[in-house]
């Protein structure tokens, strides 16, 4: 080792270390680019059905607000809710790929943490998706409703996205991971899919459910993701703000410490097997 | 009895033309430039029924394309043919209840279920009486010795062993005309064997019409009277194949056994192929010097205690016609 | 050289009586059927799981309508029990088209890689031969689930019933043949795969909301171009009030669907270029 490198500090290189992976998994991503556009075309389409549904229901009802939601801010929750759900890259085909195939093994042997390698790739297409699917989305926002105002709620939703991608890759590894024992995660990762749309509140804000279900709902890891940041945004609250950016990480340490328990326990596993 | 009459059948594709590059795929989406490949020139031959002829030809020659004219599959662009007096693009349906076909690449098994699923399948789609389905099906699965594999899922067959269901299931139905796309590609000696023999047993027996692509001379050689070499889209040969292997075989290879070790030999138009102790091989060009001149000329000279006279194999006549009459014919 | 046998099975099918014809073509697809199934019992497993997360996937959708209709009770003048007859219509009729004629959603793909050949060298009619040799095996658990939907919120008369099956036939029609006129689409341009899917993607979401939601010149649309209203407005036109003229117009979709769909097809086929690829990579 040269003896000027050695006044980076530590920190830092791994830091650039990371940044790499997570720079060179954008720039391969971006060839996927109209792909990507192309799929949005769904998040049009359910969009433009629920601006109806809604719509009707307001005249319905006869009133301007709905569980303190206007029309048009629910509208625009439901466009940030979508948005950030069909963003999250399919990281568990890749790591059960991985597993099985015994992969898994070869990434070991390189100076680079296997779940921080997934991480940062996660993020970096994760990004590039929302930033798609937010353009798209937006289009179809601001056609409908004019520029929005958010004002604060911007740089809120930016400092939660963090934090909601992260619950998000946290959970959603933990999932993967269990390919060292089961045949396949598919299901599973289904399942907690199906979990986002409901309880997460893609399809609805929490404030609609019942009482019960959400205070059930107050428990569970799954708002942080999809809810909190739309909630954020559309309707900031700088003392909300606070406590939810802190449950998002509060949630993020047992979940980080889960996933690292897994994944210990399932390369044990590989080395006794021999993979 | 004529079982395919073909007159002036061709079949020309458009394809797609596209520039180099993404410039040029953007220009290609704006206005499409098409251009005609010709698959096929207009061909006619006719094949009596009973007669097995073997559709021979290089990659790309047009012989699937012909084949899937015949059965009705693709429509030509222009010319007629006749199948067993149905014109197969347009009576399709009727026909393909005399007629039966075997795709090598394509199967029509069910993949995941045991073979004997399918032939339940075909032989509703035959419409045949259950009595006489049973009876053939008995018959077949004992002609190609698939007995042991009938309810195992095809998947877990060997290719040998699928190949052998496909072509039985094919021929369920009884057809007078069968057309074998490749039957034997990708087997092994054995399972060739096994199947040329059943495939020709139904052919003396049954009186079944065969035409086959391949490109075994083994199935030209075994199972073929006739052979028909297509290239580039035209028909550059038809020829009986004895007469074809006549024509075409102007070299001889000479196996001698010697009762004493052979010393020089040199002779106009004989090469020695190899030569050791008492046995001495020879390549004989018969449009330089006749075989009898060059036996004469052995018989004078050494104590022969054995000789065989071969012909090379079938595939260096093919390969000889195809390099020879392609380019005359194109 | 012909035996008795061969004498009579020569008989051209046209030749034969209509009743006997008709029997031959049930028996044919009958088998096809079983064998599809006994296909997707091979793995049963599998088959387990991927029609259980079909079942999830639909309940995410049952949640969302029990959590709005707790607050609201009713949508421009759909209820509940409409919503979820709606959902019981549209995901049968939907399974049915994926299970009994699973290839109406790969035409195009079959077209693509030259896969109608077999198809095309039997003597049954192509397309419908092509519809159903696959089965959907997620799509059982649709057909399921829409059943449990019928049994819960449905009427249990016989007229009910009667009506429920009529909802599921012209839904199931509409579904298969909406496909076959998309994916068939493929004989006359490169690349209908993607197109196809995402055409169909936007008639079952749309058929799986309440047609009153929409007005003006997007309801035009869903009774014309996407014709999903179709389908999403049976619980009300037919199970409900039995409005005669929504039905002679679902009956006329079908039918000019069917009519397009077979013939586009047909068309398509006889430009069909098979499998031999020969210049069709681009």
């Amino acid at each position: 080792m040269r003896a000027d490198t050695f006044g980076e500090s530590l920190l830092s290189r791994k830091w650039h270390k990371y940044a790499a992976v997570g720079r060179i998994t954008v720039s391969s991503q971006l060839a996927y680019l109209a792909d990507f556009f192309i799929r949005t075309l769904f998040l049009v389409v359910i969009i433009y059905i629920f601006m109806q549904l809604w719509k009707v229901t307001y005249e319905g009802v006869g009133e301007t607000t709905i569980a303190g939601y206007a029309y048009r801010d629910l509208i625009w929750y439901l466009i940030f809710a979508e948005a950030i759900i069909l963003a999250s890259p399919r990281v568990n085909l890749t790591v059960e790929e991985e597993v099985k195939s015994g992969a898994v093994a070869y990434r070991l042997t390189r100076p680079l943490s296997y779940i921080g390698y997934h991480y940062v790739a996660y993020l970096g297409e994760a990004a590039l998706r929302l930033a798609v699917n937010l353009i798209v989305g937006g289009l179809l926002g601001v056609l409908a409703f004019g520029v929005p105002s958010f004002g604060w709620g911007w740089g809120a939703f930016a400092a939660m996205l963090l934090g909601a991608l992260t619950v998000n890759f946290l959970l959603r590894m933990a999932l993967s991971l269990c390919a060292f024992w089961v045949e396949e995660t598919q299901g599973l990762v289904f399942v907690y899919d199906k979990l986002l749309f409901t309880i997460g509140g893609m399809m609805l804000p929490l404030e609609l459910f019942p009482d019960l279900l959400r205070r059930v709902c107050a428990w569970l890891p799954f708002q942080t993701v999809v809810y909190f940041p739309s909630k954020t945004i559309v309707a900031f609250d700088a003392a909300q703000f606070p406590q939810m950016l802190l449950l998002q990480w509060v949630w993020v340490i047992p979940l980080a410490a889960l996933v690292g328990w897994i994944y210990a326990k399932g390369v044990k596993k590989l080395n006794v097997n021999g993979g | 009895m004529t079982a395919l009459t073909v007159e002036g059948l061709a079949k020309r594709f458009v394809t797609k033309h596209k520039q180099e590059g993404l410039a040029g795929s953007m220009r290609a989406l704006l206005r499409p430039q098409t251009k005609e490949k010709i698959a096929v020139h207009p061909i006619a031959f006719t094949v009596q029924e009973g007669e097995s002829v073997a559709f021979l030809g290089p990659n790309g020659a047009g012989k699937s394309t012909t084949i899937k004219m015949l059965t009705g599959i693709l429509h030509p662009s222009e010319g007629y043919a006749e199948v067993l007096g149905l014109c197969p693009w347009k009576e399709r349906q009727r026909l393909a209840y005399g007629i039966g076909s075997v795709f090598g690449q394509k199967s029509q098994l069910w993949y995941h279920l045991p073979a004997s699923d399918s032939f339940e399948l075909m032989s509703r789609i035959y419409e045949m009486g259950r009595e006489d389905y049973r009876r053939r099906r008995s018959e077949l699965v004992e002609r190609f010795g698939i007995g042991p594999y009938l309810h195992m899922p095809v998947r877990r067959l060997s290719l040998g062993e699928r190949m052998r269901c496909e072509i039985a299931a094919a021929l369920l139905h009884r057809p007078r005309v069968v057309f074998l796309d490749e039957p034997t590609i990708g087997l092994d000696v054995i399972a060739k064997q096994t199947i040329r023999e059943a495939i020709l047993e139904m052919n003396r027996e049954e009186g079944t019409t065969l035409f086959i692509t391949s490109h075994d001379s083994g199935d030209v050689e075994q199972l073929c009277d006739r052979a028909i070499v297509i290239n580039y889209g035209r028909i550059i040969l038809d020829d009986p194949v004895p007469e074809m292997k006549r024509k075409y075989l102007t070299y001889k290879r000479i196996r001698l056994e010697l009762e004493e070790p052979a010393e020089e030999i040199e002779l106009p138009g004989v090469e020695v192929l190899r030569a050791g102790g008492t046995a001495l091989e020879l390549g004989v060009r018969t449009e330089e010097v006749r075989i009898e001149e060059v036996l004469g000329a052995i018989v004078g000279r050494f104590r022969v205690k054995d000789v065989t006279i071969e012909d090379p194999p079938m595939e260096e006549v093919i390969s000889f016609i195809y390099g020879k009459l392609g380019k005359e014919g194109g | 050289m012909l035996t008795e046998a061969n004498q009579s099975r020569l008989l051209p099918p046209a030749e034969r009586p209509v009743l006997a014809r008709a029997t031959a073509l049930a028996r044919f697809v009958w088998t096809c059927w079983k064998l599809n199934l006994a296909g997707a019992m091979e793995f049963r497993m599998s088959f387990l799981l991927t029609a259980g997360m079909m079942m999830v996937n639909n309940t995410v959708w049952m949640f969302f309508w029990a959590v709005y209709f707790h607050r609201f009770p009713i949508v421009n003048g759909w209820g509940l029990e409409d919503v979820m007859m709606m959902w019981a219509v549209s995901t049968t009729g939907f399974g049915l088209s994926a299970t009994l004629f699973g290839n109406c959603y790969r035409i195009a793909g079959l077209v693509a890689s030259g896969q109608l050949d077999v198809y095309a060298a039997q003597p049954k009619p192509v397309l419908l031969h092509v519809l159903i040799t696959r089965m959907s095996v997620s799509a059982i658990g649709d057909v399921l689930y829409g059943l449990l939907l019928y049994a819960i919120f449905g009427e249990h008369t016989l007229l009910g019933a009667c009506k429920f099956i009529a909802a599921l036939l012209l839904a199931t029609a509409i579904f298969v043949f909406y496909n076959t006129l998309v994916q068939s689409l493929a004989f006359y341009i490169g690349n209908a795969e993607g197109l196809g899917l995402q055409m169909f993607n936007i008639v079952l979401t749309f058929s799986t909301y309440p047609t009153d939601i929409f007005r003006g010149f997007s309801k035009l649309l869903l009774f014309t171009v996407v014709p999903a209203a179709f389908i999403s407005y049976l619980p009300i036109g037919l199970l409900r009030e039995t409005n005669g003229l929504f039905l002679a117009g679902a009956l006329l979709m079908a039918l000019a669907l069917a009519a397009g769909g077979t013939l586009l097809f047909y068309r398509g086929l006889a430009r069909y270029t098979s499998g031999n690829q020969i210049g069709l990579r681009m």
